[in-house]
């Protein structure tokens, strides 16, 4: 019969009508990220932190740009971990790298800025607000 | 019009400029028509809108930090396309995959594979103007992108399959989420034949137009479900086993005609096929590490190779030529969604302009690896 599919198909978007919601209603339900998610803001743990550089080795794309610096004790410290996350492609790389797990993601998906110096931030003085570099 | 009308009246060609900023071009390519009337006359794709210039970009990385970049390339299917370099990568520096590895690859491309298809037939429908056909395709979909967020922690550009391996080992959860995308894959492929292939309307504007023969698909080399849809039996999991791909049983699905319902049917058995093969990997998944002893510093030995993986879109293949260095030489990449869109013109001419959108469409290229 001529149409039949016509209403074969119909039929699905009727029974998809009454049924449940699939679409998750954001900003006001928020999804909870994976363990494993890769995104947001680099967290650097200073106390584990021995300022090997390998991060920034790991890096493809120079996202970050690193200041160290000994003390007396001939004990290396971070001074500035800029993340240029306009740079970033989100690989990783850095958080692999680290032999002390001392960088980590803070899976805050919700990066948007408003000016371009916002993208680029200081790890180091990372208190959760935008810090932004010069 | 009769052909004595036909000749009084005589009509001119003309251009028209379909694209960058077309709905339909999937991204960001110019089709330049050559019209005559409404029938088309000459299609010519104007390409590089998109263009980063990754092969010289992976030049001046090392061979792991290119991996970022080949997620970049066919970011509907980066999985393939990670495949595909690590697998050239491995073979240049002589590296043995472990089978665990191998099996993990073949379930992850092979789900890459199910969601480009499904981006495909969504695409397709919004295309020919069935839009709700498109939401169902997407919602699926998205199974599969959470399967590779629980995995890698990117539902996009994942990353995880690495030289020598893949970055971590199935967790139970993933396999969970896989098996249940398993069980429910056979309902929403019938639900979209409901939907779609059932639909007279949409059989009516892909059956017998843009048609390809199989000596035309070989002579411009096409690969993948655009080949296979004229009938061509050419599928380089099957001509040319790799990663353990000989272990599993699955057929190829062939078309008669070679016009666009041949390549949306295709594609659409092929999903079925994909879901058997990860069915089987899993329930065969060998015990042993996924990741090969690979040196922390990768300095392949002087040569070159040419190393082909079979993608949702035809072969993907690196040519990559090391001189001994930390960096490859040079990386050149075989795109199959570039070397697919020649057909467009084949494809077009003689045909309306509203068939341009469905042989578009039925080529299904990815913007990012048309460029590079």
């Amino acid at each position: 019969m001529q149409g039949k599919g016509l209403l074969t198909g119909l039929s699905v978007t009727i029974r998809h009508f009454f049924g449940k919601k699939v679409t998750v209603q954001y900003p006001e339900e928020k999804l909870p990220m994976s363990e494993t998610f890769r995104g947001g803001k680099l967290v650097l743990d200073q106390k584990k932190c021995i300022g090997c550089r390998l991060c920034s080795m790991a890096c493809p794309n120079e996202a970050l740009d690193l200041t160290v610096e000994t003390d007396e004790n001939k004990k290396r410290h971070m001074k500035k971990y800029i993340h240029k996350s306009g740079r970033c492609l989100y690989c990783g790389f850095c958080v692999e790298a680290c032999p002390t797990k001392a960088v980590t993601w803070d899976k805050n998906y919700a990066i948007a800025c408003y000016t371009r110096t916002d993208l680029t931030y200081d790890a180091v003085k990372s208190d959760g607000r935008n810090e932004t570099h010069e | 019009m009769t052909e004595a009308v036909s000749k009084v009246i005589r009509t001119e060609e003309y251009q028209l400029s379909m694209g960058p900023v077309h709905p339909s071009t999937h991204g960001v390519l110019q089709i330049l028509l050559t019209l005559d009337g409404e029938r088309v006359v000459k299609a010519v794709p104007c390409m590089g809108y998109l263009h980063r210039g990754i092969e010289k970009l992976m030049e001046s990385r090392n061979y792991f930090q290119c991996m970022p970049y080949t997620d970049r390339l066919d970011y509907v299917s980066a999985m393939n396309n990670d495949f595909a370099y690590c697998r050239a990568v491995e073979k240049l520096a002589q590296l043995e995959v472990p089978e665990r590895a191998q099996y993990i690859r073949v379930i992850m491309a092979e789900l890459n594979r199910i969601a480009s298809h499904m981006i495909f037939i969504g695409s397709l429908a919004v295309d020919v103007g069935a839009t709700t056909g498109m939401i169902y395709p997407f919602r699926d979909r998205e199974c599969i992108l959470d399967i590779f967020n629980e995995l890698c922690g990117a539902r996009m550009t994942y990353s995880y399959i690495r030289i020598g391996g893949v970055k971590s080992d199935l967790s139970v959860k993933v396999i969970d989420m896989i098996n249940v995308f398993l069980k429910n894959l056979s309902a929403m492929i019938d639900e979209y034949n409901d939907l779609l292939t059932g639909n007279e309307i949409f059989q009516h504007r892909l059956k017998n137009t843009s048609v390809i023969t199989a000596e035309q698909a070989l002579q411009l080399g096409l690969t993948g479900p655009m080949l296979r849809a004229s009938g061509v039996n050419y599928d380089l999991r099957k001509d040319n086993a790799y990663s353990s791909y000989e272990d599993f049983i699955f057929d190829v699905p062939l078309g008669n005609s070679g016009d666009n319902w041949d390549r949306y049917i295709v594609r659409m058995k092929e999903m079925r096929q994909s879901a058997k093969i990860v069915k089987q990997a899993l329930d065969g998944l060998p015990e042993g590490s996924v990741m090969a002893k690979v040196p922390k510093v990768l300095r392949p030995p002087k040569g070159e190779v040419y190393v082909t993986t079979e993608g949702p879109r035809g072969e993907v293949g690196y040519h990559i030529i090391s001189d001994g260095t930390v960096k490859p030489y040079r990386v050149h990449i075989r795109r199959p969604s570039l070397i697919n869109l020649q057909a467009l013109d084949l494809m077009c001419r003689g045909y309306l302009v509203g068939d341009v959108v469905v042989a578009m469409s039925t080529i299904d290229p990815i913007l990012g690896e048309v460029d590079c």
